[in-house]
């Protein structure tokens, strides 16, 4: 052995514990015990299924039945993300998890000059009811839980095209199981997108049309969740993502009870995302903080009735930024570790990422081993038999009650600012949260925080992604703008600026109209997406493009 | 000559929005003593290459993460020799699957960084920009 070798052999025995901290900062002892807790077990834990729900919303958990396995999907036109839906099928996913390209994410139909190049590269391409019946096609919509996922101030064109399709196909929305993200709000926070296509009044009003519309009529879909996985992705603490969470879900709250609804006749069918980073013990923690939090938070701040409405129900989305592009199959490993944390802190519907997370959007391969990561979870690592295992263990347990007052401290700081809306206008959030990234990026520079295979235990990189690249087909663009002109050029002008001007004036209507029903009817005279969400931009004094480039083509002679 | 800071555009292309490693960049290359002129989402190529002649900078800095780079970067190198900023140093950072670090490079990037350390694009444009614009 070398004299170098011999030194890193023995500097790597000598190596020991180095960051005293929990992934987001919580500051740990060596060891914990009875002295660290206060818990009163009836008035702060109960068995699972009881208040506070604490331990889990089911007395029997994953026995009744395993946690929702999904695997978002979308990639270029829609019969081929339909393709994919049969591959993932085979793979064993438990429910359909669609996401639309970034096109639509803007709110911009694929023949937009901004959407050259981009169609189809980073979700499915949806501008028409046509393209819903492509994505659709052959799946029997009333037995698969769908969550579709199409960005902001879209999300009520998307669930409309869905619901429109059930009506098509002789089945009754009621009929009708999964859910719409119906988010928008959360979107001021995930890059300058927020504020510029999705304006903040606009967010609020179309979001409680859904959840009003859903409460109305579709008893088994969800009608969105507030998006604290996206939020978090900016680096903010654990105990700040439940915060936001909740800010952003009181929002909404605050909307639907200000229409008129009752919070449990809404609140039962909506749902948190929340993320689980790679530190096991921390984000296990956060998911039971989080369930005990919300149950005192609606009986106390909304007089909540039901127990459903107290229950929160979660799906969890493996942490994207905790995976990173060096050695990207140890990515594998910190996605097992995550989904463990989901599945001990009780999710109800699980994303895995894939280990080319940061490469591109997954090949088929590396979807099926994040999918494998959570069967094995499933019926080899013994998490599914069990109620919250981690229930009593001393760290934890004093980690949930730190986490649950440090989010509470914040979810006031936010309150006392005014709330979500207020907050995300001033940009207090946002500050805080670019604060989060510096301070993250600062630590890993420093080597204070040690990632495996980015600042330390590095290799010279391969030139070849392990188990290769997924690609975008070529044809995607051609074929999505073909069909879009095709519509444009065949569809009946009478009947589409009838759908067009009555929906216009019921958005003019301003709070008192519930636009699903004439968007389902602009949708069937092939109204566009973008069309759609143009004449109600229009209608709320925004530009009728969301980038500011087209013209109101309705307007005028035409 | 030392005193005049090295100036560098950080941008985004097209609709492509996830934005913190842009802002990661800025802060770094600013520590380091640079001017950055950091642009808003949602620029067109055209207007990278307007932004960057009028604010002379010396470095042309694309954060990519939403995988348009391989349809928008010839759009890009086009509208940079229409503009006549072919001796501006031309780098991107972002996500990439690494089979396309070299097809970038031929499509005249010159040089690609991913989830590197600032100090690896640091030492890059330092050693690199003044030779580009007098070449
Ligand atoms: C966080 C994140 C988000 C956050 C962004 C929050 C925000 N405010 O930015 C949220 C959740 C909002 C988000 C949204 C989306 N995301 Co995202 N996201 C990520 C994720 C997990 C991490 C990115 C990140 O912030 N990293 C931390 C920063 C600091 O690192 P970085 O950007 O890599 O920067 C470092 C280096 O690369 C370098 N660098 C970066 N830029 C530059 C520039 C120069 C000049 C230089 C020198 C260096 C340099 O220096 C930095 C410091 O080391 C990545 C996957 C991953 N693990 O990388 C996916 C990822 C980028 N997202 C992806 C997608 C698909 C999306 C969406 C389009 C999804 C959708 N269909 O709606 C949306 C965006 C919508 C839109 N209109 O664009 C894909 C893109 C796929 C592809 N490339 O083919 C990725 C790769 C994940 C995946 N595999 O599916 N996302």
């Amino acid at each position: 052995m070398s004299k170098i070798e011999t030194e890193r052999l023995s500097q790597a025995y000598k190596e020991k514990a180095k960051r005293l901290k929990t992934w987001s900062g919580i500051e740990l002892e060596p060891a914990y015990g009875p002295r660290n807790g206060g818990t009163d077990y009836a008035a702060d834990l109960g068995d699972p299924g009881q208040p506070p729900y604490t331990r889990g919303i089911h007395k029997n958990m994953y026995r009744g039945r395993l946690w929702t396995r999904r695997a978002v999907v979308g990639h270029g036109a829609p019969e081929e993300t339909n393709a994919r839906f049969k591959t993932q099928i085979e793979q064993g996913v438990a429910g359909l998890d669609v996401i639309t390209d970034t096109p639509s994410m803007v709110g911009l139909d694929a023949d937009h000059p901004m959407a050259e190049g981009e169609i189809g590269i980073c979700g499915v391409s949806i501008s028409s009811l046509e393209d819903m019946e492509l994505l659709m096609a052959g799946v029997p919509i009333e037995k698969v839980s769908t969550v579709l996922l199409p960005g902001g101030t879209q999300c009520p064109v998307v669930f409309a095209a869905y619901v429109a399709l059930a009506q098509d196909r002789g089945l009754k929305p009621s009929q009708l199981r999964g859910t719409i993200s119906n988010n928008p709000l959360h979107l001021y926070f995930c890059g300058p997108v927020g504020k510029i296509t999705n304006p903040m009044d606009l967010s609020l009003k179309l979001s409680v049309d859904i959840i009003e519309y859903c409460t109305l009529n579709m008893p088994q879909f969800h009608s969105g969740y507030s998006n604290a996985y996206d939020m978090r992705e900016s680096r903010i603490g654990a105990a700040q993502e439940i915060a936001v969470g909740f800010a952003e879900e009181m929002a909404y709250i605050d909307g639907a009870l200000a229409r008129g609804l009752d919070i449990d006749d809404f609140e039962p069918r909506r749902s948190m995302y929340f993320s689980a980073h790679t530190d096991i013990f921390e984000e296990a923690a956060k998911l039971r903080a989080a369930r005990r939090m919300w149950a005192r938070l609606m009986t106390e701040k909304y007089g909540a009735k039901k127990e459903a409405t107290r229950q929160l129900r979660f799906g969890v989305h493996t942490g994207g930024s905790s995976l990173f592009p060096q050695q990207p199959l140890n990515n594998v490993v910190r996605v097992a570790y995550q989904a463990l944390a989901a599945v001990m802190g009780g999710a109800q519907s699980l994303h895995c990422c894939s280990y080319d997370e940061p490469v591109a959007i997954p090949t088929e391969g590396a979807q099926q081993i994040a999918l494998r990561t959570q069967q094995i979870l499933a019926h080899e690592a013994g998490a599914a038999n069990v109620a919250d295992p981690l229930g009593g263990s001393y760290y934890v347990e004093a980690l949930t009650d730190q986490l649950e007052a440090a989010a509470g401290e914040f979810l006031d700081e936010i309150d006392q600012r005014g709330g979500f809306l207020a907050v995300a206008e001033t940009g207090w959030l946002q500050a805080k949260m670019d604060e989060a990234t510096l301070n993250f990026q600062a630590e890993v520079e420093a080597g204070e925080r040690v990632l495996v295979g980015v600042n330390a235990y590095t290799t010279e990189e391969e030139d070849l992604t392990p188990g290769g690249v997924f690609r975008v087909s070529d044809q995607a663009e051609r074929l999505v703008i073909e069909r879009l002109q095709r519509l444009r050029a065949t569809r009946d002008e009478g009947k589409l600026r009838t759908a067009i001007e009555a929906l216009a004036q019921k958005a003019a209507a301003g709070q008192s109209e519930n636009l699903i029903p004439a968007i389902i009817d602009a949708l069937r005279a092939k109204a566009t997406k973008a069309e759609i969400g143009g004449v109600i931009r229009q209608a709320f004094g925004y530009s009728y493009d969301p980038l500011g480039m087209l013209e109101n083509p309705f307007e005028g002679n035409g | 000559m030392a005193d005049i800071p090295i100036k560098v555009l950080i941008t985004k292309l097209g609709l492509d929005t996830p934005d913190r490693g842009a802002m990661v960049v800025a802060h770094a290359l600013r520590q380091a003593g640079m001017e950055v002129v950091l642009l808003d989402t949602f620029q067109t190529p055209e207007a990278i290459v307007d932004a960057a002649a009028q604010e002379d900078v010396d470095v042309i800095g694309v954060s990519c993460l939403s995988g348009e780079h391989l349809r928008l970067t010839p759009r890009l190198m086009q509208a940079i020799a229409d503009g006549g900023l072919t001796d501006r140093l031309v780098i991107y950072g972002g996500i990439f699957p690494r089979e396309d670090i070299a097809v970038l490079k031929e499509m005249g990037v010159d040089n690609v960084f991913m989830g590197s350390l600032s100090g690896e694009f640091i030492d890059y444009i330092e050693q690199n920009h003044a030779a580009k614009r007098s070449a």
